[in-house]
């Protein structure tokens, strides 16, 4: 079919075909979907407004908006933009900008270069939402988006009448099935860079300990069932009381609040000898840097840096998923010996609250004998013995002299309180102590083995400097609630307290139930994904190419590039070239083609000299029947171009094969008895 | 040689004679084929770069996944649109001969071979416009291209653009074939009464031609079987016993000549005016010939006639 050519069908040329307008739109929605949530809201209704204009002119209804009304909704909208409340160099604002562009390109949509350019929007949202979400749901609905932008695009150069958006999403399928192999070799052997530069992040909106912590905190975190990070361990599995998630260290109080020592310098590895525990965790985004470790690492990456009071510490803020492999060696002493800088900062408290709590701490550091130890494990005694309540729901404490009023006047609280009301205790007479925050404890799931540390799993602890031994590990929540700490936050939990819980937690808390298994295979799904894809970075690279090339050169990793490259692309000239190459002339050559095949496997191969005639007449005089008709009704079809839409005869042709089949494969067995 | 415009280099076109040569069909291979991205193909190539950098600053395996799979699906469009043009079949079927001025009318056949179907296929000369082909049901389609025609003589419309950017438009294949078409263009005709009217006192001597069809009789002669009956004289073959016909004459108009030489304006122009007389001429049955320098043309009569007579014209002065 040919459409004349006249200075219309030029025009015409230049315009977007209706096909694709109507494709493009849609994509625009699939692909803006996943972004509603992180800009504002008064931004998806420009957008659905943008949309609905762009949908009455796509009907004839509306015009396009004239150049005045255009330029009033640009400032419109960077006005709005500019007092939404955006930090000025953050992701969010960078991602309202460009949905503000995609949903007013849409009133000017006219030409086949506003059509691309949308498009080629469209793909960049779709890395976009990859920096706000990294998981295996997300990339699924990704690569939906994907097809249907590409179908835009193959809509875009469909120039005939008919609109066919099935047509252009198949073809769009199909290209992007055939690109997967090719893919698949770019990701695992394009060479992976450090970042170039400093990028705008996502404001810090996500749960997780931070780096102040007030007695209420982590009860809140307690709400959250989101995942703070995967482990998988080599080898044997510490037990479930030994597992503290080592993070945050505060070394600082004031007005009730504990807060991390900023000036804590890197210090040179601690170097590994004899065993360790060794590990892979796979952190989930924080958008800071520090990481969380079992005590205390002495292997890891060279991204990753050691602290004076052995935090780890990333050297970018964690923006996707990050992994990294860890061995921690639990017997190593931490500072050997103090000095008085370290004890001094590490002693420090504001200079006279909590005069309760001083008082009594001064008494039993009297009647312990000066021994730090023995005075730390009167406190634990005290804990257990006096009425204390381990609750998620502590009443409202006053920010000034809240350590007493915790210890001496409530004592219900939470691992904040207690591990807050120990360290002041100590502190108040000179021993050296410190609030630690992370997580404890975590769940296996059985199905790939690994653990789950989710942010109901936060928890802070105390860590006490004593003569000879180092910095020591105490938790005081152990004190009044052992469970916690040997079985998890599940058995500590009185019934009010579960009640507070969403009911996605009291789910993964019941791993009985059916729910809660399902949710441990799906979890285990986005533990492999991490596992293969979000955690694919420079190191499990470098390992991938030591074990495939032995030594990695450029010129080697450039060879396995082009080699497997190049199969990929063959893979596909194979499909779209020669898949056709022994097809038969029609339907008629076909049946008979299966046929053949069908006896060879049977035993009786058609002779390479034998004509279809000779053939069947030497199997007929096998199977006792005349050939005859058969060869007839076959060369009857044979050259017939049109024989395809001749059902009825094909399906007769067919029969008559089989019944030659079914006689022969009865003769043979005749034959053989 | 009309040469298209964008190919104007000599070395280029000389290449590419031997690379396409000119051949009345001409099927597509990778011979023939040329493929490179297309303006918007380089803005993709941009997209990619900038996703790349930020799969790098953001250290995010999904965006490096997505980067890679663009990439890809680029790499394999080379193939899909390589293939919407490798195994088609191109000839010039039948070219209409028109007057200068006129849109000329090529007729090109396009035959896909077996397999899928094809789609955003543009055809043209440079110089005309270009009209889209679709082959999904049908094995072949004719493409009416048209290009006006500027000159008398030969029209040699050059290598035929055969392009595609079919399916992403992110790639354009195409090829300049020559197919070896060429329209024959007869001069503009000029409609001039008044030199008609002179022109036609130049008569030749009438020429008796049909004796029998006329109404003027003229005179008696002997019966030769064959004569209708209605003509015999009976009162004459009553009396003698002898059959005579009657005979009737009609004189045709006087034939024409056209003088070139008696013409105004300058060579072309003659000719032109030698058409529009021939065109007369035909409208009114009249027969007509031609004296040009160093060429007579006979005289004729009816279309057939017209056409060689407007053949000579338009490659008059021209190398056969």
């Amino acid at each position: 079919m040919a459409i004349q050519g006249s200075p219309l069908a030029q025009v015409l040329a230049y315009q977007i075909p209706r096909n694709s307008l109507a494709l493009l739109m849609v994509a625009q929605l699939v692909v803006l979907a996943p972004l509603v949530i992180h800009v504002s809201p008064w931004i998806v209704g420009v957008y659905l407004v943008c949309g609905l204009w762009r949908w009455q002119v796509y009907v004839g209804r509306w015009n396009y908006p004239v150049g005045a009304v255009k330029s009033l909704l640009v400032i419109a909208a960077v006005v709005g933009l500019f007092f939404s409340g955006f930090q000025s160099y953050s992701l969010e604002a960078g991602t309202s900008l460009l949905v503000l562009a995609f949903a007013l390109k849409l009133l000017e949509m006219k030409k086949y270069r506003d059509a691309y350019l949308v498009i080629y929007l469209s793909y960049f949202l779709i890395a976009i939402a990859f920096l706000f979400d990294q998981s295996l749901l997300l990339t699924c609905y990704a690569m939906f988006s994907l097809i249907v932008v590409t179908a835009a695009m193959v809509g875009m150069n469909q120039r005939q009448a008919k609109v066919r958006p099935a047509a252009s999403l198949r073809l769009a399928a199909i290209l992007i099935g055939q690109a997967i192999p090719l893919t698949l070799v770019l990701f695992l052997l394009f060479p992976r860079a450090a970042p170039l530069w400093s990028i705008p992040l996502p404001s810090a909106a996500t749960t997780g300990i931070s780096d102040r912590l007030t007695p209420g905190d982590i009860a809140n975190l307690i709400q959250s069932d989101d995942i703070a990070f995967r482990v998988m361990f080599e080898g044997n599995v510490p037990p479930q009381r030994e597992l503290y998630w080592r993070g945050l260290v505060y070394s600082q109080f004031a007005d009730g609040t504990w807060t991390m020592n900023k000036n804590a310098k890197p210090q040179v590895s601690l170097g590994r000898q004899g065993r360790g525990t060794a590990y892979d965790v796979f952190l989930e985004p924080t958008q800071s840097k520090w990481l969380f470790t079992l005590d205390t690492p002495v292997e890891y990456g060279r991204r990753q840096q050691l602290l004076s009071d052995f935090r780890l510490v990333n050297a970018d803020p964690v923006l996707s998923v990050l992994r990294y492999r860890i061995v921690s060696d639990a017997t190593k002493i931490l500072d050997p010996s103090i000095d008085d800088a370290l004890r001094a900062s590490e002693t420090v408290l504001p200079a006279k609250d909590n005069p309760r709590l001083r008082a009594y701490a001064t008494e039993i550091y009297e009647r312990s004998g000066r021994n730090a130890s023995l005075m730390a494990n009167v406190l634990l005694t005290e804990i257990r013995k006096s009425p204390f309540h381990y609750t998620l729901k502590p009443p409202q404490l006053s920010p000034i002299n809240s350590i007493d009023e915790f210890w001496f006047d409530q004592q219900k609280g939470f691992c904040t309180h207690y591990a807050g009301a120990f360290v002041f205790a100590l502190r108040a007479v000179g021993i050296p102590a410190r609030v630690v925050g992370g997580y404890q404890g975590g769940e296996i799931n059985p199905v790939t083995g690994h653990f789950v540390v989710r942010q109901f799993d936060a928890h802070a602890w105390a860590e006490v400097w004593l003569e000879g031994s180092g910095w020591t590990r105490y938790d005081p929540t152990n004190a009044v609630a052992p469970a916690r700490v040997e079985r998890g936050l599940r058995a500590a939990l009185s019934n009010s307290d579960r009640t507070s819980l969403s009911f996605l937690t009291v789910a993964r808390l019941d791993d009985q139930s059916l729910f809660g298994s399902t949710l441990k295979f799906i979890d285990s799904l986005e533990h492999l994904w991490n596992l293969s894809v979000v955690g694919y970075d420079v190191a499990a690279q470098a390992d991938l190419l030591t074990k495939l090339l032995g030594r990695v050169t450029p010129v080697r990793v450039g060879s396995a590039l082009f080699v497997g490259g190049g199969i990929s692309v063959l893979l596909v000239v194979g499909v779209l070239f020669f898949r056709r190459r022994h097809a038969a002339r029609n339907a008629a050559e076909q049946v008979f083609q299966n046929f053949c095949a069908q006896l060879a496997r049977q035993g009786y191969d058609r002779a390479i000299h034998e004509t279809p005639a000779e053939y069947i007449s030497r199997l007929g005089t096998i199977a006792q029947i005349n050939p005859k008709p058969l060869i007839l009704q076959l060369h009857a079809h044979l050259y017939d171009p049109e024989f395809e839409s001749n059902r009825k005869a094909l399906s007769e042709l067919r029969k008559e094969f089989r019944k030659l089949r079914f006689k022969l494969a009865f003769s043979t067995t005749v034959q053989a008895s | 040689m009309k040469a298209a415009p964008g190919i104007e280099r000599r070395g280029f076109n000389a290449w590419l004679a031997r690379r396409i040569p000119p051949s009345t069909r001409i099927t597509l291979s990778q011979v023939n084929i040329f493929i490179f991205p297309t303006r918007s193909g380089f803005i993709f190539g941009v997209l990619l770069l900038t996703l790349l950098v930020g799969a790098i600053n953001y250290q995010n395996s999904l965006v490096y996944a997505l980067v890679f799979m663009l990439s890809s699906i680029f790499l394999i469009t080379i193939l899909h649109t390589f293939r919407n043009l490798s195994g088609l079949s191109l000839e010039v079927c039948e070219v209409r001969s028109g007057f200068v001025g006129e849109d000329i009318e090529f007729s090109v056949r396009v035959e896909r071979s077996k397999g899928e179907g094809r789609e955003g296929i543009e055809i043209g000369w440079p110089g005309g416009y270009k009209q889209s082909v679709e082959l999904f049901d049908e094995q072949a389609t004719t493409v009416r291209l048209y290009l006006n025609a500027h000159a008398r003589g030969w029209l040699i419309p050059g290598r035929l653009l055969v392009e595609t950017c079919y399916p992403l438009g992110l790639l354009r294949a195409w090829t300049w074939v020559d197919l070896k078409a060429q329209g024959l263009i007869f001069p503009k005709p000029i409609f001039d009464q008044s030199h008609n009217s002179t022109l036609s006192g130049q008569r030749d001597d009438g020429v008796l031609v049909d004796p029998l069809g006329s109404d003027d009789f003229v005179d008696l002669r002997e019966y030769v079987p064959g004569d209708p009956i209605k003509n015999i004289l009976w009162p004459t073959y009553a009396r003698t016993g002898e059959l005579a016909v009657k005979r009737y004459a009609s004189y045709l108009e006087p034939r024409l000549w056209f003088d070139f030489a008696e013409l105004p304006g300058d060579a072309e122009e003659k000719l032109s005016r030698l058409a529009g007389l021939a065109i007369s001429a035909t409208q009114s049955e009249r027969e007509f010939g031609a004296r040009l320098p160093q060429l007579e043309i006979a005289p004729g009569i009816g279309e057939m006639h017209l056409n060689a007579f407007l053949r000579e014209l338009a490659l008059y002065g021209h190398p056969r």
